[in-house]
């Protein structure tokens, strides 16, 4: 995918293609995705979570620069805010996890059957 | 756009309220301030204007899904009163808690760009995150919580990915430009395009939990308080359900035969696994969980079959189906109290079963009434508002010809028609010893509204039309 | 600009990258082959200046220290925004102050109440 707009783009950023942002975001958080579905670690799991949110932040940022369109990194912004403030609740909610069971392993948790 | 500045105001003055030595004093004023939220809204009515340098847009249509939400909130937190006199509980917290995830509904109601949708849909879902494992000391709420917290992580994440695929492929974030890429596209499609939009829809289909997504909303709903049950239940579905509306309405409508029948698909999926694990359920509770999912089944007929009856089917079908909810959890909250109390002392069955209903009508002819109501609403059942909804909704099928839906939908709202009176009979037909409950008077009008809006709209349907 | 390379012109790369390795597994190797080693129970425990050691390290720590943990990443993350609008202060003027002080005010209502609920009072 080539951009429409080749003037306005600098040449240290056109060196290396969208592409290659393209896979190493997909990567990222492909990764990202098989730590979630693998791990029992309740906080490994969220920092497998953290690592997609940054694969997309990557992406935006590639696509925002070679645009040259700034909303893509508002986006980012809103994004690290947001993020920040998930971590917050999650680890609150880890953390009063850990208090009532002493252990943070997602296969602990299993009152809750169909 | 007043109701969000106005509740995001009231939600900050609400937390510092709570520093007052009464607690008596909350719950009138998050009654009061809810109340000028829903007054204000309708100040641009007939009006189209955009907010917040093109953020946030405000017609009829947005105005009415507030006003639906706006009510529903309103209603379940006039429930809340017993439910706060717990030494445990925080009320300025979670009334704080509440207001600031309606403004995430609100924005998700009207959202013109996409960072106003992740936005709106994260308020609300770190919000609903809190409530469902605000019962601190309960193992229950606390694993609710967290399966709900890291599935609701997951799927943003996921959701985030397809907006960024959506702006790479182009180049916008507004519903406006996406719109124009896909109705007009200067050399094709990319496959950025396609990836996009279904990670996009990925994660707003797990917000309002329809099958292959759903499987946190059994436990979510199962673990929660009641009373955010019903929050859940009814403001998350609308607002998501707005949200998809406005998405596939404005900026998809031009590659519909791309995405309905993937979603025609997960509607079949979402309608058969909701109504037949609903039948198998003992929980009272989890089987209003697995009727929520059935329900959204019955939503995304309209979306599958996008078309001019639409806009209509969905707001009417939110609206019959969260009033018939919250009245539902209503009677659920004072049932599962009364037996509580009891089971405290000869350890009997969970509160929550079927069997706590046994013989409720006769002693509390007005819970059993309201309860009954609300289970032929959301059953279907004629001269109910529910009738009228799945009416609409399966006339929508109907104009887009799309007869296999409308079959897989009729085949399941019988087997609904099973759970539901499974309540009905146990109310009216069964023995129990159930004493005759106090219900507050305030709870009593909230419970007598709901019902009669439901019988109303299911007599008059016409009540709601030509209002957007 | 050239933007083609041929796969020799990363020649200096893959020198690079095998030097840096080689460095780091050489004195791996040389330090543990060449250093005296002497075990003992005191020389595998933890050091704690002499004091015996108590417990193992994953006692439970005060909710008071995450509490402040989270409360920095809350507000601390929040100064993003002030980034792109100091680069910008002079082209938003006075509307974008008026938006700044209000967020700030919004922030300070929690920092607010977050004295209030007495989190930062540490006894």
């Amino acid at each position: 995918m080539q951009p429409t707009q080749n003037v306005l783009i600098p040449e240290v950023i056109q060196q290396i293609p969208l592409t290659y942002y393209i896979i190493i975001s997909t990567a990222l958080f492909v990764i990202g995705i098989i730590g979630v579905l693998t791990r029992r670690n309740a906080i490994i799991i969220f920092m497998s979570i953290e690592l997609m949110l940054n694969a997309v932040n990557l992406l935006l940022i590639a696509f925002s620069s070679y645009r040259s369109d700034s909303s893509g990194q508002v986006f980012v912004f809103f994004i690290m805010a947001v993020a920040a403030a998930e971590v917050s609740v999650g680890l609150a909610i880890i953390v009063m996890i850990y208090r009532n069971t002493r252990s943070i392993d997602v296969g602990l948790l299993n009152k809750l059957k169909w | 756009m007043f109701p969000i500045v106005l509740l995001s105001v009231f939600g900050i003055l609400l937390l510092f309220l709570g520093f007052l030595k009464s607690r008596a004093i909350l719950l009138p004023a998050a009654l009061l301030f809810l109340l000028v939220s829903l007054a204000v809204n309708f100040i641009d009515w007939n009006k189209t204007y955009l907010y917040f340098n093109g953020m946030l847009l405000s017609d009829n249509l947005s105005m009415v899904f507030t006003a639906i939400v706006l009510g529903s909130a309103f209603m379940v937190v006039a429930l809340s009163g017993s439910f706060m006199e717990d030494e445990s509980a925080q009320p300025a917290e979670y009334y704080g808690i509440l207001l600031f995830s309606l403004v995430g509904a609100l924005m998700m109601i009207g959202f013109e760009n996409l960072i106003m949708l992740f936005v709106g849909v994260e308020i609300l879902s770190v919000a609903m995150y809190v409530l469902t494992g605000s019962d601190k000391r309960n193992l229950r709420s606390n694993e609710a919580a967290l399966k709900y917290f890291l599935m609701g992580a997951f799927t943003t994440g996921i959701m985030l990915f397809g907006m960024a695929l959506l702006y790479g492929a182009t180049g916008s974030f507004t519903l406006g430009g996406i719109r124009a890429y896909a109705v007009n596209p200067q050399v094709g499609l990319s496959l950025l395009f396609y990836v996009g939009l279904l990670m996009l829809l990925i994660g707003l289909l797990f917000k309002v939990s329809a099958a292959p997504f759903h499987f946190w909303t059994p436990d979510v709903y199962d673990g929660a308080p009641t009373l955010f049950t019903a929050f859940m239940s009814t403001v998350v579905k609308t607002a998501g359900f707005a949200a998809l509306f406005r998405l596939l309405s404005i900026s998809f409508s031009g590659v519909y035969t791309f995405w309905w029948t993937i979603l025609a698909i997960i509607t079949t999926l979402t309608l058969v696994a909701g109504n037949i694990t609903a039948v198998y359920q003992n929980s009272f509770k989890r089987m209003m969980a697995y009727s929520s999912i059935s329900h959204a089944g019955y939503l995304l007929i309209g979306l599958a079959a996008l078309g001019q009856q639409t806009k209509q089917a969905i707001v009417f079908y939110s609206l019959a189906y969260s009033v018939a909810t919250i009245a539902a959890f209503g009677v659920l909250l004072l049932v599962a109290r009364q037996r509580n109390a009891e089971t405290i002392t000869s350890g009997g069955s969970s509160s929550e079963s079927f069997d706590a209903f046994n013989g409720l009508a006769r002693q509390n002819p007005l819970l059993g009434f309201a309860m009954a109501v609300s289970m032929l609403s959301l059953a279907g059942i004629p001269l109910t508002a529910g009738f009228w909804g799945k009416f609409y909704m399966f006339s929508t099928a109907v104009e887009r010809g799309q007869i296999w839906l409308l079959v897989v939908a009729v085949l399941m709202s019988a087997v609904g028609i099973y759970y539901y009176f499974r309540v009905i009979i146990a109310m009216y037909f069964r023995e129990g010893a159930t004493a005759p409950i106090r219900v507050a008077p305030f709870y009593r009008y909230v419970l007598v509204v709901a019902t009669l809006l439901t019988i109303g709209l299911g007599i008059a349907p016409g009540l709601l039309e030509g209002l957007f | 600009m050239n933007t083609s390379y041929l796969p020799s012109d990363y020649l200096p790369v893959l020198i690079q990258l095998l030097l840096a390795l080689g460095f780091i597994v050489t004195t791996m190797i040389v330090t543990h082959s060449v250093g005296p080693k002497r075990k003992s129970q005191k020389k595998d425990d933890p050091f704690e200046c002499g004091i015996p050691v108590q417990g193992d390290a994953r006692t439970p720590i005060s909710i008071k220290y995450f509490l402040i943990a989270i409360l920095f990443v809350l507000f601390d993350v929040e100064v993003i925004f002030l980034y792109p609008w100091a680069v910008n202060f002079k082209g938003l003027g006075l509307t974008g102050f008026i938006e700044m002080i209000l967020f700030m005010g919004l922030l300070l209502a929690g920092f607010y109440y977050v004295i209030r609920k007495g989190v930062l009072k540490w006894e």
